[in-house]
């Protein structure tokens, strides 16, 4: 991720208190594509891709618990790096979410203001 | 994943194209009866194409072309005096059954014949039609309802209704063989055993749930070739649910909700169903405009949506919410879609059988046709070992006390 820091520019996409809600999460668009911004039990931010990679369900009404969001469809589970972490549907032993990462963009929060790590095409 | 020249054949329906094609061999539902008390003509918008129907100089009830232009909305729904029938275009055959309308759009070929569903051989008394407005493509309002893992989410009741209120309700009558709420059962096994056997209609979905104490939760659904579905509702009723395209990019859904047992409320049901929708277009109330009702706190507390307990309106938010078109480029199946994935494959295979020409290869559309009944349809908990004989027992037990004829 660190040598792609020079290509990418940091671009505010919203601002801390856009996020104060009982529920923190937003849908976000960049360059066209469609993300999701929410803050996890940890307080720390996840930007990942709005539709779930199963079926395309819309995650932004996703339910925020579990330290991620869990697409409100069949409840497969994203960390805020995108990466799938259960697949609750699947027979148990499963290991398919191990192969499942929805799109992710690195955020930061500095002075009220959430920025995205925006790529130039 | 597939290609997107791929989804585009498998969910693109105007005339000229694959899908369409196929959609076009088969009777499908226009329009409600109800309808036609819109006035001497009636519009329909259907397959992409603008139609209307009316009654020709026989008093013979037929779909016709309307004269229409590019910048009506798709579901452009004209008053009976302004509606002007376009003499070049193309005319269509139409059947009323049990307060549906259906039409043969297939304009080369003799109409097939119906097969002897529920539905259709149950008396008016116990049938009720009604329909509803879903801003997608077609094939993802049919996909939601062949994949029996998604009950146990999308539809998860956080806490359960007493079963005694829930007339006209989905999953919320106890299961046949124990006194559990369907709501509790989908609740604690999630992850159904999932079998898909070919039958002379299409489909037959089976999920297993495996329970404690040597019982399983058997559900019993269908795929009825092209375009519906079979379910159980509850131990009195089951849905036949077409899913039809307006155009590429929205679709209705037709269910005729059929009784074994009681003669249907009917004013009831449709009294139910009218207070979640706007006429004369069936556009339900709760929908992407106003975020479906969201409620994050109900989200937290009772339902695993927040959009309220109409079963109906959480499917709606499922399949608008992927868009217009569902991008299948970027999906990721897995076991849970196995209907899905056998159900594109007989959609692909008729695809090839009707652009070789080869109409009577497609499912249900040779002479047997009014042979198939059925089909079964239910939800039992069984003995782990005999659960297929005994969901088998509970259909012929609920066909033997049928007060109509339903024996197969």
């Amino acid at each position: 991720m660190a040598s792609s820091d020079n290509t990418g520019k940091w671009t505010v996409i919203a601002t801390s208190a856009e996020l104060d809600l009982p529920r923190p999460v937003i849908p976000i668009v960049l360059a066209g594509e469609q993300y999701v911004l929410f803050r996890d039990d940890e307080g720390e931010l996840g930007l990942i891709g709005r539709h779930c990679p199963h079926r395309g369900a819309d995650l932004c009404f996703g339910r925020l618990e579990d330290n991620g969001l869990r697409c409100a469809f069949h409840g497969w589970h994203f960390d805020r790096t995108g990466q799938c972490v259960e697949q609750p549907a699947e027979p148990i032993g499963s290991t398919l979410h191990t192969q499942i990462k929805v799109p992710m963009i690195s955020v930061r929060e500095s002075d009220g203001k959430i920025s995205a790590l925006v790529h130039e095409e | 994943m597939i290609s997107r020249q791929r989804n585009d054949q498998i969910t693109r329906i105007g005339p000229g194209t694959d899908a369409g094609a196929v959609l076009r061999c088969y009777w499908l539902p226009a329009a409600l009866e109800d309808e036609l008390a819109h006035g001497d003509k009636v519009p329909v918008n259907l397959l992409g194409e603008r139609l209307a129907l009316f009654h020709d100089d026989k008093g013979e009830l037929l779909l016709a072309t309307r004269v229409s232009n590019a910048n009506e909305n798709s579901t452009h729904y004209p008053n009976a005096k302004d509606i002007v029938i376009n003499t070049e275009g193309p005319t269509y055959p139409v059947k009323i059954i049990k307060g549906a309308i259906f039409a043969y759009l297939g304009p080369d070929a003799v109409p097939p014949s119906l097969p002897n569903l529920d539905c259709f051989r149950a008396p008016d008394s116990h049938v009720f039609s009604f329909k509803g407005l879903w801003e997608c493509n077609w094939l993802q309002a049919l996909e939601i309802g062949i994949d029996p893992a998604h009950a146990s989410f999308l539809h998860r009741f956080l806490e359960d209704e007493n079963p005694d209120d829930s007339y006209g309700k989905q999953f919320r009558d106890k299961t046949e063989g124990a006194n559990m709420p369907i709501t509790q059962v989908l609740r604690e096994y999630p992850s159904p055993d999932i079998h898909v056997d070919e039958t002379d209609f299409g489909l037959k979905i089976t999920a297993l749930r495996h329970m404690k104490n040597e019982l399983t939760h058997v559900r019993v659904t269908n795929q009825i070739f092209p375009a519906a579905i079979c379910i159980p509702m509850s131990r009195e009723m089951i849905i036949t649910q077409w899913h039809v395209p307006v155009d590429d990019e929205t679709c209705y859904w037709f269910t005729m909700f059929t009784s074994f047992d009681k003669p249907v409320d009917k004013k009831l049901m449709r009294e139910q169903r009218l207070k979640e929708h706007s006429l004369p277009t069936y556009a339900p109330l709760k929908n992407k405009s106003n975020n479906y009702h969201y409620d994050p706190e109900e989200q937290q507390k009772k339902t695993f949506t927040g959009m309220g307990e109409d079963i109906n309106v959480h499917d709606q938010w499922a399949v608008e919410g992927m868009g217009p078109i569902q991008n299948r480029t970027q999906e990721h199946l897995g076991r849970s879609d196995v209907a899905i994935i056998r159900y594109r494959r007989k959609l692909r295979a008729a695809i090839e059988s009707v652009a070789n020409g080869r109409i009577d290869e497609l499912p249900m559309r040779n002479a047997d046709v009014p042979n198939i009944t059925g089909p079964l349809s239910n939800d039992v908990i069984a003995d782990t070992e005999n659960w297929e004989h005994i969901s088998q027992q509970a259909d012929t037990t609920r066909r033997a006390d049928c007060p109509w004829d339903a024996t197969i």
